[in-house]
């Protein structure tokens, strides 16, 4: 384990006379917003890099104009936010951003919540100076859920640099729009910045970076959220509502393990139907950053629910008949603790195949560890760590949180990667310039670990036989190579979007012959990289790291051999500077493995809830009796941050909840947040109630949301870690149990901003050989899926979505995430 | 005023003026003469002749002022708040509400409610409105802030209903297509001042 | 006296009488339904309004659709009021009013046309009644009819109703007074209580009985206001003091029969006042060769019958001290300044 940095080296600035504390090596911006100062700034995003779009953002810093986002504070830096000077510059600008902008702000779909109006206002536009003809612009579809109305665009970039950033996607650029040329007198008579910025501006639009018409994205919506204007809407929302007309209910979002925070937002359905419907979801994009689901699914609430007292009654004796219950990750805290106390009380079976592996895998994790829980989480990664490694998951797929944060150290900390998973991805390697696949056989996780030992392990701690195992796989010898040399020339070059004179430095390559010594290390070979050129790869990637860390998949969960992976994880994290996140697989799967004690396997009679069974509790209103979904219900959710974070109920439900039930079975309090504060506390919870659970975030990004589980450390002995079986890779083909971006469950599956079919999943070459449609043959049954090509995956194995329980994918699956399977066409 | 001051202020002194009605008699003497006075000085007659004279101009010289309101009707100041009008454009004869929404927030009796949708044409359209003319208290706000001058207030106070809740459609408060001519300009709230031109920066927009 | 027209008219039969009766009871309560609406009208005009309009030709049915209403309104006792006298409180005062006016009269005499059958040829006489002592019998029944709204407010069981009890008798005992003493100086010149010898000694004399005694014409006139309970004497049923006083429980036809019996009244003093201040009927007074008497005492009727609405249209009521005041102090001291002179003058 590395050094977590309790106390972060802090400095003495002053800004406007006042002195403050900021953290070392941090822009002035977000200093200044960290101690409650406002600094205008319209294109810069806190968790990502400058743009330099807007330019308002000028401050004067010890005596020279700086732009505040991307100068970085220093001891005793003075800082002055207004000056006569930079209030000019500002109020050009701002009238630069006015002209031509469409005076439509009553039809605009921000109402009111707009940054142009707001700085408009503020910094006192109340004439304008300047003009230019205006070009025509059409509103474009980027896909099934982005609407951009480049009329309305200040090309600010805050969605092109979210996107690269963040998100990982870089699915939308700036491009030439074709706008007349400015006045050159303007050169002369208006502020330096606000010309440049205008040049800039007249020039760009914003359009699909694939050079098409429509985006090939994860269709998150980020963009859309973090549009200042309203130039960038959900295409379900364009027009539909006014902000303030609707109620925002502060929730977490359902679907994937992030918990990410949202806003659902409520109003009236229509005129004639009073009730309330959910029309977007917010989220502080400041702080969080949504993936799809979370912004798009949100319209799977239960309303045909009644309060049937025949199907309460069936469900009362199905639950004293039965001897298991089924059920899966979309479940609450509460809910989760309720089935506990079903099985303590009435001896039932708790049988959950999206949690089993995992609670089987922490509960390995923690023998071998001593630690609860991982020990670091996807925001902490974000904000210190520069060098990633991800084993096990299919980033794109599932966990949003993960690979916002695998992209983001890499775009942010000048970080690099590791990226170890079976099944191609064009998508990673964009993340930026070191970061190294390995596309390895199916099977060889543990090999991967090894490496990271290898790489990373303080040999001295690594126990004897573990060292001697590593060591050898690797040979040496001699090779002359060629290399290529490197030099930097300088020349000065115009800037043409800014119409500036810049230092650009240019390389020129050489080639020098050079002879080396190389050692090879069979571990690379066989996780299927190059071993030849690992090592200079590795340290060009090592080069300034500081702050390591890992993110491991649910690919380890369902491996044959989860328990050595977990002892190998814990030795990881024992010998290595690296901290540790692991991804629940879905939704609340750490609640459940926390509260509940799971069975491997079920018998007899058996209620499921959400899933199959004899007699279905279900949200998705199509059970024998009707149950809220997550969006109608407060409770609580456990997320990969290894936070408890409430969430409230955005409409209205009319039918029975499961403490309606538990009431009649086993006696229970009134209400389902009750159960809150009894949450097991030998696991971590604190007991404390649903109502005294803060839900917000601190001006510079810290989260105030429920609370941090408590994690137990005991110290333990190394773990005996058994070696990697090369043999035990699975061969043929694969069948890879895994959901498009968007998808997590039946929920997501019923929303209707969600479009991602239930179909095989394969490379586009792939995909041509298979037809159109296929028979996935298993041991224990088959499954007919359509076969859609996924542009961005490469290699042969497929992936089949599990976000149909009805499908029962997870039977076909059994305990591993992999499968050798025979596809037939259909 | 202030709090304070409205606390301290004296209640006592205020600036009433004493009409003078002169002295009462207090001997009997005086009383008597004022009595024979008033007797014969005949101003029980004034108070007839007056009434006289009104009945006179009433029935002969057509000074009757009662307005037989069902028949009659009087014309009424365009400030007045009635039922409210949706009014056109004059050229295209389009609906003038953009459905900004301002009005259904800015109606302190929460009584307008509307629905908008994205039209064929990329537009912002008002596909459903109705305001409840029970809870309208005519305070004249929506015409205020309507930036289109599209909801005005116009001349139908005749709005007794049976039940207290009266809902009235966009369509029902739209000027007729066919009218369109006849429709007036609102002068009450909200609309343009005289003087509007004069508050007006200029923007330049030479090219 | 010489001889009067009267004497020289068929003998009158009870069957006349009768007769007379049933039109002076039909023709008065009509006339008194038409005197709100006269009155009603009067006011508007005097305001510069239309009055009722919308019933009939100018409002002119609003009389039936006021009757319909009177007939047909619930008639409400109260809970605790003396239900006996709350009853008859209401018919005493038409009663009285329309026994008052069987002495007094009304209309000429005339002769059934003899081709109605049965009651053909029935001579119907312009006075039901002609007492001796018509003036002592019309001013004793009007007086009597203060019992009405005395007991009408005091059987009530309500407060507005005692106190306006209490003012009918203040009020009428006290004018009945200055009535009694200003008509006492006529008849002692005239030297008879008949109205038809009132008559008779104008139209001898040649002049209007107001000359010879302006001040009891105009202390009858006021002392006749108060006695009828108009304004500015409407002490009884004020509304904005008494609610409504004595009448105040009262609805439906009980409150039409005070209605009835104050416009009665109204009408007979107007009636006394023409006959006995401004000459009367004098059947010899011809226009184009018609007799135009009975004509001229209706417009004098009438112009009284106006003087009262016109009045109430112009001056404000009094108070009740003030209403005393007068009485007492001004008005019975006039009276018998009056009877003094006159008096002497007879004497002389």
């Amino acid at each position: 384990m590395s050094e977590v940095k309790t106390v972060e080296n802090m400095v003495s600035i002053t800004i406007d006379g006042t002195e403050y504390k900021a953290k070392e090596g941090e822009y002035i911006l977000n200093a200044a917003r960290a101690n409650d100062i406002f600094v205008p700034a319209i294109c810069y995003l806190t968790r990502c890099s400058p743009t330099l779009a807007c330019r308002i953002c000028l401050v004067e810093a010890d005596g020279k104009q700086v732009y505040s986002c991307n100068t970085k504070v220093k001891e005793g830096m003075e800082v002055t936010i207004d000056t006569p000077n930079i209030l000019e510059e500002r109020r050009a600008i701002m009238e630069v951003y006015d002209v031509n902008h469409p005076l439509q702000c009553g039809v605009c779909d921000k109402s009111g919540e707009c940054e142009l109006q707001n700085y408009t206002l503020e910094l006192g536009v109340d004439s304008q100076s300047y003009m230019i003809p205006d070009t025509k612009r059409e509103v474009a579809n980027w896909s099934s859920v982005l609407h951009y109305d480049p009329g309305l665009c200040i090309v600010c970039e805050r969605c092109t640099t979210v996107c690269k950033d963040m998100i990982g996607d870089a699915a939308i650029t700036t491009t030439k729009r074709g706008g007349a040329d400015l006045d050159k007198a303007y050169k002369e008579t208006m502020p330096k910045d606000a010309y440049s910025m205008w040049n800039k501006l007249q020039k760009s639009v914003i359009a699909p970076s694939n050079g098409t018409d429509e985006t090939n994205c994860s269709d998150c919506g980020e963009c859309v959220a973090v549009c200042p204007v309203g130039a960038l809407v959900s295409r379900d929302f364009v027009y539909q509502s006014n902000a303030w007309d609707l109620k925002r209910v502060p929730a977490v979002a359902a679907h994937s393990s992030d918990g990410a925070q949202i806003y659902y937002e409520v109003k009236p359905t229509s005129i004639e139907d009073r009730t309330e419907k959910i029309f977007r979801i917010t989220n502080e994009w400041s702080y969080v950053s949504l993936d799809g689901s979370a912004r798009f699914a949100y319209d799977f609430q239960n309303t045909t629910a009644t309060k049937d007292k025949a199907a309460f009654d069936a469900a009362i004796e199905a639950f004293k008949k039965a001897e298991t219950v089924r059920f899966n990750a979309m479940i609450t805290n509460e809910e989760a603790a309720m089935l506990q106390t079903l099985k303590e009380k009435m001896g039932l079976k708790l049988y959950n195949l999206e949690v089993r592996a995992f609670q089987k895998f922490l509960n390995h994790y923690e023998a071998a560890s001593g630690n609860a829980l991982w020990s670091t989480d996807t925001d902490a990664i974000m904000k210190k760590s520069d060098f990633v490694i991800s084993i096990g998951a299919a980033l794109r797929n599932d966990s949003p949180a993960m690979k916002y944060a695998f992209n983001n150290v890499q775009k942010m900390n000048k970080g690099a990667g590791l990226y170890f998973h079976p099944v191609g991805d064009t998508l990673i390697p964009t993340f930026g310039k070191n970061v190294e696949i390995f596309n390895h056989k199916v099977g060889l996780e543990e090999a991967a670990l090894y490496l990271v030992l290898d790489l990373f392990a303080d040999k001295e701690k690594l126990p004897s036989e573990v060292k001697d195992y590593i060591e050898s796989f690797k040979t040496t010898e001699t090779k002359t190579i060629k290399e290529k040399v490197e030099k930097t020339v300088k020349e000065m070059v115009l800037n043409e979007e800014t119409g500036e004179e810049e230092e650009v430095s240019k390389k020129v390559k050489e080639m020098v012959e050079k002879e080396i010594t190389v050692s090879t290390n069979g571990l690379i070979d066989l996780l299927g990289g190059d071993a030849s050129k690992f090592d200079d790869v590795f340290a060009k990637m090592m080069k300034k790291k500081e702050n390591f860390s890992m993110m491991l998949g649910e690919d380890l969960y369902y491996h044959d051999k989860a328990e050595n992976i977990a002892k190998l994880v814990a030795l990881v994290e024992a010998t290595c500077p690296i901290n540790v996140v692991m991804t629940p697989p879905k939704s609340n799967a750490l609640g459940v493995a926390l509260i509940c004690e799971l069975d491997d396997a079920p018998s007899g009679y058996t209620v499921g809830y959400n899933e199959n069974g004899d007699f279905k509790l279900s949200a998705l209103g199509t059970g024998d009796l009707d149950m809220p979904a997550m969006n109608q219900q407060e409770g609580t959710l456990c997320n990969i941050g290894k936070r408890l974070l409430p969430t409230n109920a955005a409409v209205e439900y009319n039918g029975y909840e499961l403490n309606d039930l538990m009431k009649v079975l086993v006696g229970a309090p009134e209400l389902t947040i009750d159960w809150t504060a009894t949450l097991p506390k030998e696991r971590g919870f604190k007991g404390i109630e649903f109502d005294a659970l803060t839900n917000s975030f601190d001006n510079d990004g810290t989260d105030n949301r429920g609370y941090v589980l408590e994690t137990s450390n005991v110290e333990t002995e190394l773990p005996e870690v058994e070696k990697c079986d090369e043999n035990a890779v699975l061969e043929g083909d694969i069948a890879y149990r895994c959901n498009p971006a968007r998808q997590f469950n039946d929920f997501t599956d019923k929303s209707h901003e969600i479009f991602e079919a239930f179909a095989l999943y394969a490379s586009v070459e792939k995909a041509e050989s298979l037809g159109d449609k296929v028979e996935v043959v298993f041991e224990n049954g088959s499954i007919t899926l359509d076969v859609v090509a996924d542009a961005k995956m490469t290699g042969d194995i497929v992936k089949v979505p599990d976000y149909r329980a009805a499908e029962g994918v997870y039977d076909l699956f059994g305990e591993s995430r992999y499968k050798t399977v025979t596809l037939r066409k259909a | 005023m202030s709090l304070e001051q409205f606390k301290n202020r004296n209640v006592g002194v205020q600036n009433y003026t004493t009409l003078d009605v002169g002295v009462s008699p207090t001997t009997n003497k005086a009383k008597f003469v004022q009595f024979i006075t008033r007797a014969v000085k005949g101003e029980l007659f004034v108070g007839l002749w007056v009434t006289g004279k009104a009945m006179f101009k009433a029935l002969f010289q057509g000074d009757m002022h009662t307005v037989k309101y069902p028949f009659e009707k009087m014309p009424i100041s365009p400030r007045y708040r009635a039922i409210h009008d949706m009014l056109r454009l004059l050229e295209s004869g389009s609906y003038r509400c953009i459905g900004c929404g301002l009005c259904e927030k800015i109606c302190i009796s929460n009584c307008i409610s509307m629905d908008t949708r994205y039209d064929e044409n990329q537009r912002k359209e008002v596909s459903e409105y109705t305001i409840n003319f029970g809870r309208c208290i005519f305070c004249g706000y929506c015409a205020e802030v309507c930036p289109e001058l599209a909801i005005v207030h116009g001349p139908r106070y005749e709005n007794a209903s049976e039940q207290r809740a009266g809902f009235s459609l966009f369509e029902d408060m739209l000027t007729p297509i066919d009218k369109l001519n006849l429709q007036q300009e609102y002068d009450g709230f909200g609309a343009i001042s005289p003087n509007a031109d004069e508050n007006i920066k200029q923007t330049p927009l030479a090219y | 006296m010489g001889e009067t027209v009267v004497d020289l008219l068929p003998e009158v039969t009870w069957v006349g009488v009768l007769i007379k009766a049933v039109l002076i009871l039909a023709i008065i309560s009509a006339l008194a339904g038409f005197g709100t609406f006269i009155e009603r009208k009067v006011l508007a005009f005097m305001q510069r309004r239309l009055g009722p309009m919308h019933v009939g030709p100018y409002g002119l049915l609003q009389i039936a659709a006021d009757g319909i209403k009177l007939f047909t309104k619930e008639d409400i006792i109260p809970q605790n009021a003396n239900k006996f006298i709350f009853k008859i409180a209401p018919v005493i005062t038409a009663a009285t009013a329309f026994i008052a006016l069987s002495a007094v009269p009304v209309f000429p005499d005339f002769t059934i046309p003899e081709f109605i059958p049965v009651l053909g040829g029935v001579f119907v006489p312009s006075i039901a009644s002609d007492l001796n002592i018509g003036i002592l019998f019309v001013l004793g029944m009007m007086a009597a009819g203060l019992y009405g709204p005395l007991l009408a407010g005091m059987s009530q069981a309500n407060k507005w109703g005692i106190i306006g009890a209490a003012r009918t008798a203040v009020q009428f005992l006290s004018y009945e007074v200055v009535t009694g003493l200003s008509i006492l100086a006529p008849i002692m010149l005239v030297g008879s209580l008949s109205f038809v010898d009132f008559n008779n000694y104008q139209h001898d004399e040649g002049v209007w009985m107001m000359f010879y005694q302006p001040v009891a014409f105009v202390l009858f006139l006021i002392a006749g206001f108060a006695e009828t309970n108009r304004t500015p004497f409407d002490l009884l049923e004020h509304e904005a003091e008494v609610v409504s006083g004595y009448a105040t429980e009262y609805s439906g036809m009980r409150w039409g029969m005070f209605f009835i019996g104050e416009y009665a009244n109204m009408i007979t003093i107007s009636v006394i006042a023409s006959i006995v201040f401004m000459g009367g009927y004098n059947p010899e007074t011809m226009l184009f060769g018609f007799s135009i008497g009975w004509l001229l005492i209706m417009l004098k009727i009438a112009f009284f019958f106006f003087l009262m609405l016109w009045v109430r249209a112009s001056w404000p009521h009094i108070r009740p001290d003030q209403l005393m005041w007068l009485c007492w102090k001004v008005l019975m001291p006039l009276a018998l300044i009056n009877i003094l002179i006159t008096a002497l003058v007879v004497m002389v």
